[in-house]
């Protein structure tokens, strides 16, 4: 093949990966787009290993190459993953695209990248002989930077199992299908005897990469609703001065408005009005 | 190097030129299929839809790498389906063609949302073709034509 | 239903529907070179030299040297160059063609061509622009007398942003240089005899020396009216100097950032009420015609007889101009002027009724025009005027009123409602003395031996239906099955010139002639003779003669009605709105096919409806469109609306075929109005000036003005 290897297995994939100067090619959405010239393709659309979704006992293993549309038939995959994956564009690009293209192509606007964040997910990483398993917010270096060196791949996004049911998701974009998203937001609440485990918030579209800010979640983490209801206003403030949103085709000031109004709705909705 | 092996509206055929070119762009070049529309070239129109393995993809976002071993359909060869036949006769009912560039993408919408889905509601009909522009008819023809061809059409899909 | 309205399966729907229609971009590339448009990247420049690559053999640089004739594209004047002069005046303005066998290699080519500018101050705001293309004033009555006497002045200002037609197929023209040495020019387009004069004047050569094909062309609205002829005239000079064919298809960021569009607005409203009634109305339009004038004259001209909109105003001044800025140059898109003004116009009642403490709908309806009154240009509404009735069937299908009540009253929660109702006209066929002036219509039929006949008239069908219509007419006439009436896609080589395809003009005007052709041939014919008739157009004996220089008299024979609601909701903390129904009520006269009539209803309104909510496109501080493509620049898909209610009202025309008026272009005029309206309701009755109305737009709204 010109300018191109197909791998049958995972271990064809990554020979090739070590060995040749190519660029991994799971779903094309994006890489069609971008159009590259003179590359040579990976093509791991058919790479059995990366197209399963497993669970085992902490996890919900999603492979790098199931499609969204895979995932939205899944019984495994979690309500939230699924609510976020089926805003994405339309059924001919979920058709097409995948969890680890989504990663891959390293930008803050993939829809099912800030379910991965607001999740706590982690992504197992692979090369010839070696695998790692990282953190996916350590994932993302900065806009279009990833940690993933030239002899890796994605192999499997593992999702938590608990801790993802009660949940809001929101995507805002310029239109209700083939839409990319302007600003996208999902937050995860968790309440054990009275008192909050979990306030994880993600914003997506909005900056270089998703962002969370796991060090004011901690604030309200331990108290009780009541508490934090107290707590509120200061916490909203804290956002608001954290946030620092890049410009796009819509104003940064809308969009920090309505990360703003979907925090506030997100905390509303579970009692913390 | 070994050509790209694929199957094209049901016959085997052997591509020779780059892994990297886009299906779209050989589907019109090398085999003539010219009911495949290039509207956008970015995965943003539909116009250039087809079933890879039956499945609805645009084309302009395929490399053709990515159907090694694959079967491609385009209107070329749909348009001799019985399931066809009856789409046909539902647009043609309602006058859903206008202008035409969206209709051989959107009637392969809606042949990939039947096939899985033989009855669909309203909302499930926009859900499937949501993918597919079209400027000409403001959509109401389009998806009472699909309502109407899973009806009458009963039991071809 | 009369029998002519019974729909039927249009005659191109096999062809279109199973892929085999051939666009321009179609046909097989043996033998024809690609050509590609080396276009400005700055706004405004002295081009001083282009630095051409060494080219390969087969390869050609094609620019203004190479026009054999007259580097001037006549559209209304002649200030649109073929290829630049010496300089360029807006960013994507066509330097020179690369042309050459292979596409790949002709865009490395001409990414490789360097451009040598001088760089020159641009014009890119509006409200600077102080270059005038065009200015014109008319009026009536005493208005100053009228603001003098007046209880309460309203002055408000209204803008609207551009709009890109977004057909689905690009542009694309292809020139072939046949062995007589005529040459052969086919493509996308709307108006065959206009792309003809073009491309005979470039070449120099004479009508005789070319002829031109409208292609199946893969929509229009108004988008392919003019710039075909620019294009065309590139390809043709491109062809002539390669001695091959030549094909140049726009990509879509191309088309999309250089191609004509909606004009811009800024409309000035000064309104005087005395005893709860406008007396009088001061308007000021101003339109963005871009770097050229194009279109802009009579796209201004429509526009500003519109301005007073569907209301009895006893005193009026208008002036109206269009400006020239260092951008894409504007042209024709469905509407042609009259969405801006009508928007603006349906936006000034609604808030002189509100200030008043009256319901908005009941206030316009009090200053409704009728039957016999004057319009603005001291013309007359010959016929009736059918509003009452379709705003009662608006209602009917909506409870207009009782929901514009219950939305009316304070809301809480995420999600708020509204509804609004938008009332106006469009003035059916040519401004003014257009059709009898200048175009002069002439359409033929020819019967052949075999009882076969085909109409022989220049209207292109670019999904409108005209394909089958006007074999439907011919037909019904002969009384002969519709399979023996045939209308091809026109070739000037073989058709009378029967005008362009524009303004809603080919069924009212051309459908006409060929109604009295038919019933002409039906009374000579004679089976197994191949015969010929003819018919040209006779402005109807009613019309009051129309002045340009002082725009009075009749601007349009006849007008199509329109009443639309729209309902909607938006959400309070991300400013998306969602419509919850459309609907609209439209008198087009006879429709001479329900279902083809019933689709432009339908698809004009979905695109008036994108225009007044998320069909945003500006230029940035250097005068770059930065919308350019499908993700940039949104247009409606199936999830953003449920399906629209169109009604057809039918107030027969007695001068169109069967009673059949302009049609194509009303549903979309008023959609932005009905819109606004809604949204100002579901934010608590705020005042809102411009269309689009972004989701941005509505939060800023809340974020000011709470909720």
């Amino acid at each position: 093949m010109v300018n191109g290897y197909v791998a049958a297995s995972l271990s064809e994939a990554l020979e090739i990966r070590a060995a040749h100067d190519v660029v991994p090619y799971a779903g094309g959405t994006d890489l069609m787009v971008e159009n590259r010239p003179n590359v040579t393709y990976l093509f791991l659309n058919k790479v059995p290993e990366l197209k399963r979704i497993t669970v085992d006992d902490e996890f919900i293993r999603i492979g790098a190459g199931v499609t969204f549309t895979e995932a939205l038939a899944s019984p495994d995959v979690p309500p939230l993953m699924k609510e976020a994956v089926s805003r994405i564009a339309a059924p001919a690009i979920r058709n097409a695209g995948t969890f680890g293209g989504n990663l891959g192509n390293g930008s803050a606007k993939a829809d099912s990248v800030l379910i991965e964040f607001v999740a706590d997910a982690k992504l197992r990483l692979v090369s010839k002989g070696c695998e790692r398993v990282v953190d996916v917010d350590k994932f993302y270096l900065g806009r279009k930077k990833l940690d993933l060196r030239s002899d890796e791949l994605i192999a499997e996004i593992l999702l938590p199992k608990q801790g993802l049911e009660q949940y809001s998701y929101e995507k805002v974009g310029g239109r209700n299908a083939l839409a990319i998203s302007r600003v996208s937001f999902a937050g995860v609440f968790g309440l054990e005897d009275g008192r909050i485990t979990n306030v994880a918030a993600a914003f997506g579209a909005v900056a270089d990469t998703v962002l969370r800010y796991k060090d004011l979640e901690a604030t309200l983490l331990g108290k009780t609703v009541e508490e934090a209801k107290a707590l509120k206003a200061d916490y909203l403030r804290a956002y608001a001065e954290r946030m620092t949103l890049t410009r796009g085709r819509v104003s940064a000031e809308y969009r920090k408005n309505v990360c703003m109004n979907l925090l506030d709705a997100f905390l509303t909705k579970f009692g913390i009005g | 190097m070994a050509d790209i092996r694929f199957t094209l509206n049901g016959r085997a055929v052997a591509y020779a030129g780059s892994a990297g070119d886009r299906l779209l762009d050989v589907l019109r070049r090398d085999y003539r299929c010219t009911s495949v529309k290039c509207g956008c070239k970015e995965g943003e129109c539909g116009a250039c839809s087809v079933l890879i393995d039956g499945v609805l993809m645009n084309s302009c976002c395929v490399a053709m790498g990515a159907v090694e071993g694959s079967s491609v359909v385009t209107m070329e060869g749909f348009r001799e389906t019985e399931r066809f036949a009856a789409l046909s006769k539902a647009f043609g009912d309602l006058s859903a063609v206008q202008c035409g560039f969206c209709i051989p993408g959107m009637v392969l919408a809606a042949e990939a949302l039947l096939s899985k889905n033989a009855h669909p509601t309203e909302d499930e009909i926009r859900e499937g073709l949501s993918g597919n522009l079209c400027r000409c008819t403001g959509y109401n023809a389009i998806v009472n034509a699909v309502n109407n061809a899973a009806k009458e059409g009963n039991g071809l899909w | 239903m009369d029998k002519i309205s019974q729909s039927v399966v249009k005659k191109d729907h096999a062809t279109k529907i199973s892929g085999r229609s051939v666009y321009v971009a179609d046909y097989p590339s043996e033998g024809v070179l690609c050509g590609k448009l080396l276009h400005a990247k700055v706004a405004r420049a002295r081009v001083v030299r282009v630095e051409v690559p060494e080219l390969p053999e087969g390869y050609f640089y094609v620019d203004a040297k190479d026009v054999p004739g007259d580097n001037n594209v006549n559209i209304v004047l002649d200030d649109t160059p073929v290829y630049c002069r010496d300089t360029v005046e807006y960013i994507g303005e066509p330097i020179a063609m690369l042309c050459g066998p292979d596409e790949a290699e002709v865009e490395r080519l001409r990414d490789a061509c360097r451009v040598v500018y001088e760089e020159l101050e641009p014009v890119l705001d509006l409200r600077a622009a102080t270059e005038t293309f065009f200015d014109y004033h008319y009026g009536h009555g005493d208005v100053d007398g009228a603001f003098a006497e007046a209880d309460a002045i309203y002055d408000e200002e209204f803008e609207t942003g551009y709009q890109e037609q977004a057909y689905l197929e690009t542009q694309g023209m292809m020139a072939e240089p046949e062995e007589s040495g005529r040459m052969f020019v086919h493509g996308s387009s709307q108006c065959a005899y206009y792309i003809h004069g073009a491309v005979a004047r470039a070449l120099g050569c004479g009508p005789s020396g070319v002829h031109i094909l409208q292609d199946v062309t893969g929509g229009g609205f108004g988008g392919k009216e003019a710039f075909p002829s620019i294009l065309g005239c590139q390809v043709a000079v491109a062809a002539r100097k390669c001695g091959r064919p030549v094909r140049c298809v726009f990509d879509r960021r191309e088309d999309m950032e250089y191609t004509s569009k909606r004009h811009p607005s800024l409309c000035r409203y000064k309104v005087a009420v005395k005893d709860g009634r406008v007396t009088a109305m001061d308007i000021d339009v101003v339109f963005n015609a871009g770097a050229y004038s194009t279109l802009s004259a009579v796209v201004l001209q429509r526009g500003i007889i519109a301005a007073p909109g569907v209301y009895d105003v006893p005193n009026l001044r208008v002036h109206g101009c269009a400006r020239k800025t260092n951008t894409s140059p504007c042209g024709a898109y469905r509407g042609f002027g009259a969405p801006q003004t009508f928007f603006a116009v349906e936006m000034m009642m609604d808030h002189i009724a509100r200030d008043l403490g009256v319901d908005s709908l009941a206030f316009k309806q009090a200053h409704l025009v009728k039957q016999g009154d004057s319009t603005s240009t001291c013309g007359r509404y010959h016929f009736p005027v059918p509003l009452p009735a379709m705003i009662e069937e608006v209602e009917t299908a909506c409870s207009y009123r009782e929901k514009r009540a219950a939305y009316a009253k304070p809301q809480t929660g995420r999600y708020r409602r509204g509804i609004g109702m938008s009332l106006y006209f469009h003035g059916a066929g040519f401004t003014g003395s257009g059709e009898r002036d200048l175009i002069k219509a002439v359409a033929k039929l020819r019967k052949y031996r075999d009882g076969t006949v085909e109409v022989l008239a220049s209207n292109g069908d670019i999904g409108q239906g005209v394909r089958t219509t006007f074999p439907k007419i011919v037909a019904h006439e002969l009384n002969l099955p519709l399979d023996k009436v045939f209308y091809d896609h026109p070739d000037t080589a073989r058709v009378p010139d029967s005008g362009p395809t524009v303004a809603s003009r080919s069924l009212m005007i051309v459908g006409e002639l060929l109604r009295r052709a038919a019933i002409h041939l039906r009374e000579v014919w004679v089976d197994g003779e191949e015969q010929e008739v003819e018919e040209r157009y006779k402005e109807p004996d009613f019309m009051i003669p129309f002045d340009i220089t002082k725009f009075d008299g009749d601007a349009y024979p006849t007008y199509a009605w329109a009443v639309n609601a729209i309902e909607l909701e938006i959400d309070t903390l991300t400013g998306t709105s969602k419509v919850l129904g459309a609907y609209g009520s439209f008198d087009v006269g006879t429709p001479v096919d329900y279902n083809i009539v019933l689709g432009q209803m339908e698809g004009g309104f979905l695109q008036g409806i994108g225009y007044a909510s998320i069909e945003k496109m500006d230029c940035d501080d250097k005068g770059r469109i930065r919308n350019n493509s499908f993700s940039d620049y949104l247009i409606p898909t199936t999830k953003d609306v449920p399906n629209l209610r169109c009604m057809l009202h039918v107030e027969k025309y007695p001068d169109g075929p069967y009673g059949a008026k302009g049609a194509g272009e009303l549903p979309l005029v008023g959609a932005p109005a009905a819109y606004l309206e809604a949204v100002e309701q579901a934010l608590g009755g705020s005042s809102l000036h411009h269309a689009p109305f972004t989701a941005e737009d509505t939060l800023a709204v809340i974020a000011k003005e709470g909720v």
